[in-house]
């Protein structure tokens, strides 16, 4: 989904900047966070499956490693920049710290579009990545992962390197793997869940029961399919789905008032998530407009694809029955769309704590890999339920208490005990 | 007065909540047993007053209820109904469901019971089937107690799913499809709920069991003596229920005269017929991880330790060779009889009195007569702790059957009896016996195994019959008569103990064996082995074999019986048009 408009790490800034001055830090510290700690930038040249050699380009960023290790995806993606990277990572030390693990925040990226590049050239990619980064990661520095259109294949070619250049088996370096390749079991359907374990507490606090609600979704990846379907197992309805189509390099909203069927959407979609419109024509889907997604007459938004989604343009466009925004996508809301939300009096839970359950499972897995002992799946979504549920309700007591927005008390919440971990250590 | 699902409140990830004692987690059916437990809580909430005394507390052990919805949703996500309709052998269901995951919604919950609760838990299986149809289905499905002793509360988890999708299994085991299929046409497939309930008891080092445990009837279906049927019943044994319902020996009682000596022929005959051995959750060490048997967390144990531990106190009397007599208590030396004496005769705890009155409030609420589970606790300094822990409807037929003492000698008598169990009438045509001549007690277990062959064919064909044989039947124990499961015998309608000498005259009335027969409304002849008259062997002799094992025959009779047994005066009849 194309994102428009705003800088995401402005966007990171601002927020920051916010919810520094309501825990009124001091300077030092508000320099320190406002900032990422460290920032590697790279080319990585790949021998392209034609002959000729073609120079891509790698980041990494670890904003703050404080509180622990830093954690973050990789996303393959044409429009990746330095300043989302710097935002995303911000993001993550914010989740990690929300939901109380002992994790600090990073993300990588290259610029490369994987719809064009055959496997031998991602693995190149992958490879290269590695390479440039072998000293300053590994799994007590910084922990990479998978995110947009990286996969369980390419954390196991970066391992692989990994463990290459470091002569050793060093599986909780890296997270996202294949189940019984030091992968976790529910990995898969975490970060989805997490987002609905979220909506249901919400829903519990506001006194909504699930089965009577409907929800819209944008985005058809693993976070958006896993999150429908546990919604769905739980009682709500799905009436409608966004998605990129990349014949069309544009995104379309599919809608069936009785509820989509995710398997049988999932039946008809590519790898990325795009639905064939053709055969969802024929199973008795609208096709609307990409944004239609927003203005549908239900009680839950998902967000679930890119960031900078909900901007002050469209989100006056949200309908009125709208009660809950659930951000399953890291920034898909702007600052000013927030402020719209607030006007509407739509309960918000924010990205860092709705799609939380990625991370905190990629922390199970690197609790797992370094002890080379794998629980059931029972185990480990049980624990990110606990987890999810815990972070959940710490940040709707402290935005009840202290009258704030949900992003904010989240945000009170995450950088107040980062802000803690750097005076503990004597930083600042 | 029955209560329904949405009644209960959702469980709020606290199980011992003061002000939630009983919670559920999914939505569905609570099942047959789930539902008694709300109306017993729904009874203590409604008749306290009435109910409480100074020296002892009345409870429902905190619990909650995992829905239908829950058992439906783990069999469609993980796939499991199509392995099920292959009817795969035990072990084959028990592992395929261990392997399955639970639904991931209620995980989280399930997560924080095993956090909340650091004591023994059971988990009890709670069929939606014994609430629809009104009747229990006895030992039919799973229970497991796990220990809640393990200090992370991820072996805690662990012990309680294994234990919940144990109990999912058990709905699908060999045992009870047969029960179902016996049970002829159901207004629907079986769906299991589970009642996660804290064990009443205490620690005693390396086990944790309840002083007492019990089952106590309003109606007593087997009175003896001076005893009434609506004087009722209770029985009572050391250490977890267990024992009362396998059909382990336990102490019968009217509760109308509770110092009554029970029907034996002597004190040193009662050393031998009472319990000697008990239940207890294993707290110790861990076991062996056996997550397929139901007793994975439980251990049997001999009387000695019980004296070991101080539960005999109140439980046990001293058998006194000198003057060959009991003394209430273990204060000498002696062998132990658990007669309960200290209790019954000496009036120590108000158990008596506190059952009399719970027996008398659950009648009138219930509108009929009843049947209560109940576990003592008793710590030192501290009231007396009565866990309810179920409540239900007796069936009691009120059928008037009139069978005249001269009937009994009448020729057309098959079978006759002076103690028989139930009341009502059936017509059978097929009647399946153990061979006189060839019955041993040794070879019982072999026997067990042919009856259940010619069972299965007269289930299948959708014929009732009369079975006769030596010994009690559904014996735990192969030289006290034949160890036939209830699934074995299903089809029987009516049902002849040739009673074997050193046996107690009385079935267990809170085995699952004898649940099973009241449900099923089958008629129990109880007949003395010597008697010339009480099985008519050369009749049955001369009827068609239909098929012949090494021990047991088949036949079909030229005319039908009709079994008869008259529930006031205990006498039953089978008889013959014979030629």
């Amino acid at each position: 989904m194309a994102t428009k408009g705003a800088n995401a790490f402005e966007m990171a800034q601002a927020q920051f900047d916010k919810v520094a001055a309501i825990l009124d830090l001091d300077p030092a510290t508000r320099e320190l966070l406002r900032w990422p700690m460290r920032e590697f930038s790279f080319a990585i040249p790949v021998r392209m499956d034609d002959g000729h050699v073609r120079v891509f380009r790698g980041f990494r960023v670890q904003h703050n490693d404080a509180r622990g290790p830093s954690k973050g995806g990789i996303r393959f993606h044409p429009q990746e920049t330095l300043d989302t990277v710097r935002a995303l990572a911000t993001w993550m030390t914010w989740k990690c710290a929300v939901v109380d693990i002992p994790l600090g925040g990073g993300k990588g990226g290259v610029i490369c579009d994987p719809h064009h590049l055959s496997q031998r050239e991602q693995e190149q990619i992958c490879r290269g990545w590695v390479r440039q980064l072998a000293r300053n990661v590994g799994p007590v520095a910084d922990v990479p992962a998978p995110d947009v259109m990286t996969s369980g294949q390419h954390m196991l070619w970066m391992l692989d390197e990994f463990e290459a250049i470091h002569g050793g088996h060093y599986p909780g370096f890296i997270t996202g793997k294949p189940v019984g390749m030091g992968g976790s079991e529910g990995r898969t359907e975490a970060t989805g869940y997490g987002v609905v374990f979220t909506i249901r507490e919400a829903l519990k606090e506001a006194g909504l029961d699930v089965k009577t609600t409907r929800a819209s979704v944008q985005g058809f990846g693993n976070v958006a399919q896993y999150a429908i379907r546990l919604y769905a197992q739980i009682g709500g309805t799905v009436t409608c789905v966004a998605c990129w189509d990349e014949t069309d390099k544009t995104a379309y909203s599919f809608r069936r008032e009785a509820g989509i069927d995710v398997d049988q959407l999932v039946g008809i979609s590519d790898r990325f998530g795009g639905i064939d419109k053709a055969k969802a024509k024929q199973l008795g889907y609208e096709i609307l407009p990409g944004d239609a997604w927003l203005e549908q007459p239900v009680e839950i938004l998902i967000p679930a694809a890119l960031e900078n989604q909900i901007r002050a343009d469209n989100a006056p466009r949200i309908h009125g029955k709208v009660r809950l925004l659930a951000e399953g996508a890291n920034g898909p809301t702007t600052p000013e769309a927030d402020l719209v939300l607030q006007q509407k009096g739509i309960f918000v839970i924010p990205d860092f704590l709705a799609n939380a359950g990625g991370v905190t499972c990629s922390y199970f897995e690197q609790v797992q890999s370094n002890m080379n002992f794998f629980w059931e799946k029972d185990e480990v979504l049980a624990r990110l339920d606990a987890k999810m549920t815990a972070a959940f309700h710490a940040t709707s007591e402290l935005a009840t208490k202290r009258k704030l927005f949900m992003r904010d008390a989240a945000y009170v919440i995450a950088i107040n005990r980062v802000a803690q971990a750097c005076r503990d250590r004597g930083w600042v | 007065m029955i209560p329904e699902a949405e009644d209960v409140p959702r469980f709020d990830r606290k199980l011992f909540d003061p002000a939630r004692r009983i919670s559920r987690i999914g939505a569905g059916s609570l099942g047959g047993k789930a539902r008694g437990l709300v109306a017993a809580a729904r009874i203590l909430a409604e008749r306290r007053s009435d109910l409480e005394r100074p020296d002892l507390v009345l409870d429902v052990p905190a619990l909650c209820v995992l829905g239908t919805s829950v058992f439906d949703a783990f069999l469609d996500r993980n796939g499991l109904r199509a392995l099920v309709a292959e009817e795969p052998s035990d072990p084959v269901v028990a592992l395929a469901f261990q392997k399955a995951s639970l639904p991931a919604e209620w995980l989280g919950d399930l997560r924080s019971v095993a956090e909340d609760a650091r004591v023994p838990l059971a988990c009890r299986s709670s069929s939606a089937l014994e609430d629809a149809l009104g009747r229990p289905f006895a030992g039919v499905y799973g229970t497991k107690m796990i220990p809640g002793n393990q200090p992370d509360v991820s072996g805690r988890f662990k012990s309680l799913i294994d234990a919940v999708k144990f109990v999912f299994a058990s709905t699908f085991f060999h045992e009870a499809r047969a029960y179902r299929r016996a049970a002829g046409e159901l207004p629907e497939p079986e769906k299991m709920a589970v009642v996660v309930q804290e064990v009443v008891g205490r620690r005693h080092g390396e086990r944790f069991y309840p002083d007492i445990s019990g089952v106590a009837r309003s109606w007593n279906f087997y009175p003896v003596g001076p005893a009434e049927p609506r004087e009722g019943i209770v029985e009572l044994a050391l250490g977890l229920g267990k024992t009362i319902v396998d059909g382990g020996a336990c102490w019968s009682f009217s509760p109308a005269h509770p110092k009554l000596p029970p029907p034996v022929g002597s004190v040193r005959d009662l050393l031998e017929t009472t319990q000697c051995r008990f239940w207890a959750v294993s707290v110790g060490p861990p076991p062996p991880y056996d997550p397929m048997a139901e007793t994975e967390f439980l251990v049997e144990l001999a009387l000695a330790e019980a004296e070991v531990d101080g539960t005999l106190r109140h439980a046990a009397s001293t058998y006194d060779a000198g003057s060959d007599r009991l003394v209430p208590g273990t204060g000498r030396p002696g062998p132990r009889v658990l007669d309960f004496a200290p209790i019954l005769t000496w009036n120590e705890l108000p158990l008596v009195p506190a059952l009399r009155k719970l027996l008398a409030v659950c009648e009138q609420e219930l509108g009929a007569p009843v049947e209560i589970e109940f576990a003592l606790s008793l710590s030192p300094g501290q009231p007396v702790r009565l866990g309810f822990l179920q409540v239900r409807p007796l069936l009691v037929s009120e059928e008037a059957v009139e069978v005249a003492e001269d009937e009994l000698a009448a020729p057309t008598a098959v079978v006759a009896s002076t103690a028989a169990l139930g009341n009502g009438r059936h017509e059978v045509r097929d009647v399946v016996y153990v061979e006189p001549g060839t019955f041993e007690s040794r070879l019982t277990p072999a026997i067990a195994a042919e009856i259940e062959g010619v069972n299965r064919a007269l289930v299948e064909a959708g014929r009732p019959y009369l079975l006769i044989g030596f010994g009690r039947w559904g014996s735990a124990d192969p030289w006290l008569g034949i160890p036939v499961r209830w699934d074995q015998i299903a089809g029987a309608r009516g049902i002849v103990e040739a009673a074997l000498p050193h046996m107690s005259p009385d079935p267990s009335q809170g085995s699952h064996f004898f649940h099973n027969l009241q449900s099923f409304s089958v008629l129990y002849f109880t007949v003395p082995l010597e008697s010339a008259r009480a099985v008519d062997w050369s009749w049955l002799a001369s009827q068609e074999t239909v098929t012949r094992t090494e021990h047991v025959r088949h036949v079909h009779t030229q005319t039908p019986l009709a079994l008869r047994v008259d529930g006031r005066s205990r006498r039953g009849v089978v008889t013959a048009g014979k030629a």
